[in-house]
């Protein structure tokens, strides 16, 4: 059998951790293979090794059978490797065809010429359907019509081998099918697809094998078609998966939070990301917020929790306008916020956990005396929480909260808010990056405040979290609330018509 | 996991050395020392260029010029080293709470003009009090000066290293206007002596170093370094500055008011380097403002200080005596010929030396390591187990 | 106390924003009538008259130089490193291309010779001394803000120290033949003639093609598209093949070869002793970059309005208007760096700096 690529026994260490110890991959002309496993499992990593972004600590690297050195992204493009990276890789201020033919530019005495490039961009453009505009500023752009730039690129560098790292986060159901097509006709001409993912039901529907790692090895490489979803998931995970957590019913109370005809303007251009937006959220209810990154949810929930200036419209918290109030006021009236970004927003990583832990009470009469810390009880309140929330770190309170594991960070961060006296919990993607086992904890936690009759307001781009947690859903899309309905009465196929604005709900129809 | 040897630092790479679990303490104090160091090294290497036979003895003055004329000079140390102090206080406290405050000259003069000015017309002030208002009034302006900054920066979010190398000129002109409208000397073209009774008192120091320019500033600059330790790390509002010093959007988060506390961190910085301006005019030295377009240099030194002190004000301290102790031996070289400038010469040298951390760092940590396994062998000490590296176990798609 | 101080905080914002506001909500168009009509005006009074032409003449000896260094720090900081060591790079350049002037002159060489001369050496000593700033802020992954501090104290000590070592004093004097009369028939032009062409240095016409240049260099060429790219999205650049270490090096070394320039320049044309400082100019350059959102056209326009408020100290007993104000000279002397303030405080909250710039790149990072 001839194989396009062959890695063999391919380790990549970083500070303190192997990313990927002795991984092979082997990859068939013209087939699409997947590549499995959890967040940090190593898949990325090892890509990022073939795309010559990193360099292997040890182990080879075959292409077309023949050993090569990848240095560079530049060494990938001769060896037609091409790679959609999860972020993606484009310059914001920059317009299409800059960023497809940036590394690659034809000049004419000395000066860019863009002609012929944007010729054989609308050529390819055409031929395989990835509608783009050529000359449209990428940051004005959709995110879906962003991936097309990025697949653009590889195809505008005449790549044969092509890697997908999770393509399917920012799209639509719909767009994921339309995708999956664009694949399968790659494959068809004779490129060969590599698809990271760790979404089973995606293997199964368009990859012929399938190889999975776990914690940085590799474990095997299987055909898709005789391997069951449960055994793969096993493979990735290590353990047996419960797919579906339960959820009992639960009594829904009174409303807690109202947002009332909510504007948002985005600072530098003045345009409107959230429109005209109104829903409530009762006790004991999880809403859940479902979209399509950059349609407006990150900045309504900002809006919410106060980082960001309301426009116009209202928003009640238990019969207070807290519209305007700032955040502090809201946090102690009793809104929890897990926040999108946690090295961003929720942790100082140059703080130790316990200075983390006391992020909004350290100025409360328990934690100060006359503006002077009470240390001895930031200790206790810390061990308290760390003990009940099992986060783990390697010296305890006093570890620097940048060294921790991505899973115990967020671990860190729901201790803090969850642990303290609130009535409405607004998560913002709560399971990113994280692998399986913290994801069911951060699930499980989120349905316990419900029960205890506290109201949760999440907002995820996984359809999974949204369709195994909320009790009622509300679908933005390009800054409005398309749709909303209850749980039960939809599936995900109608929420993807819903999150690609092809479709809206009742009482959302476009006046 | 893979096991990194710690008793081979020298084959470990630099992320490695990094990462692994040394203490941040004396990294951070042993990177200072080799600044220092290499600093002194490339001193040493431009006066061997320029005049070989003088050299070492250069060298040797800048290394004990602090001690040649003895108690004499080591107060002088001591004299020199106030405005430092709290220059470099300045700095490091707008420094943890993330600004980079470069508008010492110009907090400086402006706090230095005020303390003249109360010194020189406020006369009918009691001589024991007299001082302290002049030293109050250079605070008070120092913060005043600072704030202007801390507001662009805060709610018209213009960045604070252009803003204050701004108001540093602004300052200098003023003070220069001002000046002349109130305390100017025309003979001499700067400022008005300030009477005897409103300088710095000597507390007696003068007594243990005799012929020095010693004054209480010394002393007060001791005590506002511990005062300010206690500020940054013991209390609320040093756990806040903190919190928007590492991490500007957090704090937002946590519901600090970060504009605020930008503002506040400004102020207190302005007020220490308004006191430094105050230390400098009003010590026994009798400083004149002179009427030049100038800025004044300790606002940089201060820079230099806070970054060879790691910002810490304790760390502050030593490198204010340092660089004191070193400007102190730069004016004995004209013995041999060299010119004091060599002195800014070698601070400049070691703040370069401390921006390249990445180099001083990793080999700090394997001086460490070395020197730790060295003692270790001495002592055949039973090798302790190799602790397991949790260094950074953060997940790859973060 | 606390509601004495949030008040303060209050009537403190309050002012601020009213004060932008204020200016802001008068209409844009009617700023720019404004503006063109204050233009006009001044043209039609000042017409041939010679303050006009000294005043247009002594702004062009400011903004010429402050242009330049501008430029030079729109290489470094649209490649992604933060340069405000530009004031270091100008004195270190002016500082050796002067020395050569002093050593030359009076030995029997022509005079334009010696001056193109004297700003090619500081070029590069700009550039060579750039690389220091360069290694420790892509290679080093430094605190850029720390090394350009660094390199402007440096800079000053290193030049004062070797002046009086060599000269006994930190003054360089040397004399200006460099200023050229006439330029045959082109002086004769109207107006442009007068402003452009008479009493002019070589180098208005070195900093018009350098600004040319740039700007062709930055928006037309494979290298200007690398450059941006690496200063807002390294990663993205390294993916593409780029590669950024090698382009951010070349944007420092070409922001130091202009400060250089740009050293020797404002010397010439402003004084003819240097003192071993540059005046501030340097960070005028860098609030010029700013305040010119990092864009070449821009640029020009806050150049020249800050080389008049520079200037304006100058010409002021040549303006009846102002000379009768009898304000200290040091009251004009302040005049750019608050403009300077004021022009931040409108252009910083909607900033375009490039995303990248001051955040070291790491390739091998996770």
């Amino acid at each position: 059998m001839d194989y396009v690529i062959e890695m063999v026994d391919i380790t990549k260490k970083f500070p303190g951790v192997i990313a990927n110890d002795k991984v092979n991959f082997k990859l068939k002309k013209g087939e699409i293979h997947a590549l499995l496993g959890e967040n940090g499992a190593g898949k990325s990593t090892l890509m990022s090794v073939l795309f010559g972004l990193y360099q292997p600590d040890g182990g080879k690297i075959k292409v077309y059978g023949e050993e090569v050195k990848i240095n560079n992204p530049n060494d990938a493009n001769e060896l037609n490797i091409g790679m959609v990276h999860q972020h993606f890789k484009l310059v914001h201020n920059f317009t299409v065809a800059e960023n497809i033919v940036l590394g690659m530019e034809d000049t004419k005495n000395g000066f860019i010429s863009m002609k012929d490039s944007i010729k054989k961009i609308n050529d390819l453009s055409k031929k395989y359907g990835l509608k783009v505009e050529a000359n449209s500023i990428i940051e004005d752009i959709s995110v879906g019509m962003q991936q097309r730039v990025e697949i653009l690129k590889m195809l505008y560098r005449d790549a044969d081998i092509l890697i997908f790292d999770e393509p399917t986060a920012v799209l639509t159901p719909q767009e994921i099918e339309e995708l999956m097509d664009i694949m399968r006709q790659f494959a068809k001409e004779g490129k060969s697809i590599v698809l990271i993912t760790h979404k089973l039901r995606e293997i199964k529907a368009v990859a012929e094998r399938c190889t999975v790692l776990r914690k940085g090895k590799y474990i095997d490489t299987v055909e898709v078609k005789d391997t069951s979803m449960e055994e793969m998931a096993e493979m990735m995970v290590g353990r047996k998966v419960l797919f579906d957590i339960e959820k009992q019913e639960n009594e829904i109370n009174d409303t807690i939070l109202t947002v009332e005809k909510l504007n948002v303007r985005d600072l530098i251009n003045n345009k409107l990301l959230v429109k005209d937006v109104s829903f409530e959220v009762k006790e004991g209810e999880i809403l859940a917020v479902a979209g399509i990154e950059g349609n407006g949810q990150t900045q309504l929930v900002e809006a919410i929790t106060g980082l960001r200036k309301i426009d116009s419209g209202k928003v009640w918290f238990k019969d207070k306008d807290i519209t305007h109030a700032p955040v502090r006021e809201k946090t102690l009236q009793g809104i929890a916020h897990i926040p999108e970004d946690r090295h961003k927003y929720g942790l100082v990583l140059d703080f130790t956990l316990e200075e983390n832990l006391i992020l909004q009470d350290y100025f409360k009469p328990q934690f100060q005396n006359y503006g002077f810390l009470n240390f001895p009880e930031i200790h206790k309140h810390a061990e308290e929480l760390i003990e009940n929330y099992d986060i783990r770190s390697g010296k305890g309170r006093l570890t620097l909260t940048r060294s921790i594991s991505g899973g115990n960070q967020q671990k860190a961060i729901i201790a803090r808010e969850l642990s303290r006296d609130n009535s409405l919990v607004i998560a913002v993607q709560p399971t990113r990056g994280l692998d399986v086992g913290a994801i069911e904890y951060i699930r499980k936690s989120l349905l316990q405040k419900r029960k205890e009759n506290k109201a949760v307001l999440l907002l995820s781009l996984e359809l999974d979290d949204v369709m195994n947690l909320a009790d009622r859903i509300v679908v933005m899309y390009e800054g409005e609330i398309v749709a909303n309905v209850m749980a039960e009465d939809t599936n995900e196929n109608k929420l993807g018509l819903y999150m690609a604005g092809s479709k809206r709900g009742d009482g959302y129809e476009k006046n | 996991m893979r096991k990194i040897d710690k008793d081979k630092p020298l084959k470990l790479t630099t992320s490695e050395l990094l990462a692994l679990d040394v203490s941040k303490a004396k990294v951070s104090i042993l990177s200072s020392l080799l600044s220092i160091f290499m600093g002194l090294v490339l001193g040493m290497i431009i006066m061997l260029i320029v005049k070989p036979e003088s050299s070492f003895g250069g060298l040797a003055t800048i290394l004990t010029g602090g001690f040649q004329d003895g108690a004499q000079s080591f107060g002088n140390v001591l004299h020199y080293s106030t405005p430092l102090i709290l220059a470099g206080l300045s700095v490091g406290f707008a420094f943890k709470a993330g600004l980079f405050n470069i508008g010492g000259a110009g907090q400086i003069v402006v706090g230095g003009f005020v303390a003249i000015y109360i010194g020189v017309k406020w006369t009918w002030l009691p001589s024991e009090i007299h001082w302290i208002v002049a030293m109050l009034g250079a605070g008070l302006a120092g913060a005043l000066w600072a704030s202007v900054p801390g507001l662009l920066k805060a709610y018209r979010n213009v960045h604070e290293v252009v803003a204050t190398i701004m108001m540093n000129y602004i300052g200098m002109y003023l003070v220069l206007i001002l000046i002349k409208g109130s305390v100017y000397n025309s003979d001499k073209n700067e400022t008005v002596s300030v009477p005897r009774a409103a300088r710095l008192p000597r507390w007696g120091l003068d007594k243990i170093f005799e012929g020095s320019y010693v004054s209480a500033g010394i002393i007060i600059a001791i005590i506002v370094s511990i005062i300010i330790y206690i500020i940054i790390f013991k209390t609320t509002l040093g756990y806040q500055l903190r919190m928007v010093g590492h991490n500007r959007h957090a704090a937002k988060y946590a519901g600090v008011n970060e504009k605020r506390n930008i503002v506040y961190s400004m102020l207190i910085a302005g007020a220490l380097a308004g006191l430094a301006g105050g230390t400098i005019y009003l010590s026994p030295a009798g400083r004149h403002i002179e009427i030049v377009s100038q800025l004044v240099s300790e606002g940089f030194d201060g820079i230099a200080v806070a970054l060879l002190g790691m910002s810490h004000p304790l760390g502050v301290l030593f490198a204010g005596f340092f660089f004191g102790y070193i400007k102190t031996g730069g004016f004995y070289m004209q013995s041999w010929g060299f010119d004091e400038e060599i002195i800014n010469i070698i601070i400049a040298s070691i703040i370069y030396f401390s921006a390249l951390a990445l180099i001083f760092r990793t080999k700090a940590t394997q001086i460490i390591l070395l020197f730790g396994k060295w003692f270790r062998n001495i002592f055949k000490k039973e090798k302790p187990k190799d602790k397991e590296n949790r260094g950074d176990l953060d997940e790859e798609d973060n | 106390m606390k509601k004495i101080i949030n008040n303060l905080f209050k009537s403190c914002k309050a002012l601020l924003n009213k004060l932008f506001t204020k200016i802001k909500t008068a209409k844009k168009k009617t700023l720019l009538i404004t503006i063109i009509a204050i233009l006009i005006f001044i043209s039609v009074w000042l017409w041939d008259n010679p303050t006009f032409y000294f005043l247009t003449r002594i702004t062009l000896y400011s903004s010429i130089p402050l242009m330049v260094v501008a430029l030079g720090g729109m290489f470094s900081e649209r490649s992604g490193v933060v340069n405000i060591a530009l004031e270091g790079m100008m004195l270190m350049g002016a500082f050796v291309g002067l020395f050569i002037m002093y050593i030359l002159q009076g030995k029997g060489y022509n005079g334009q010779h010696i001056f193109l001369l004297s700003i090619f050496i500081g070029g590069i000593v700009g550039a060579v001394y750039a690389i220091l700033h360069a290694y420790a802020s892509i290679n080093m992954k430094a605190n850029q803000i720390i090394s350009g501090t660094a390199l402007n104290l440096f800079a000053p000590a290193l030049a004062i120290f070797l002046a009086r070592f060599f000269t006994g004093t930190q003054q360089l004097n040397f004399s200006d033949p460099f200023r050229i009369k006439r330029m045959g028939f082109l002086s004769d032009i109207p107006v442009i003639g007068k402003i452009l062409f008479t009493n002019v240095y070589l180098s208005t016409y070195i900093g018009i093609v350098i600004l040319l240049v740039s700007a062709i260099i930055l928006y037309r060429t494979r290298f200007g598209l690398r450059l941006r790219a690496c200063g807002e999205h390294p990663q993205a650049a390294d993916a593409a093949g780029v590669n950024v270490y090698k382009i951010r090096y070349a944007g420092v070394i070409i922001s130091g070869f202009l400060a250089g320039i740009g050293g020797v320049v404002l010397i010439v044309a402003t004084t003819t002793t240097f003192n071993a400082n540059v005046s501030g100019y340097g960070f005028l350059a860098l609030a010029v970059l700013i305040s010119g959102q990092w864009r070449p056209g821009r640029v020009v326009i806050v150049a020249l309005l800050f080389g008049f408020l520079l200037k304006i100290s100058d010409a002021v007993t040549l303006i009846p208007l102002l000379d009768n104000l009898r304000l200290p000279s040091n009251v004009y002397s302040m005049l750019p760096y608050i403009a300077t303030l004021f022009v931040l405080a409108f252009t910083s909250k909607k900033s375009q700096a490039p995303r990248a710039a001051g955040e070291p790149y790491d390739a091998g990072k996770r």
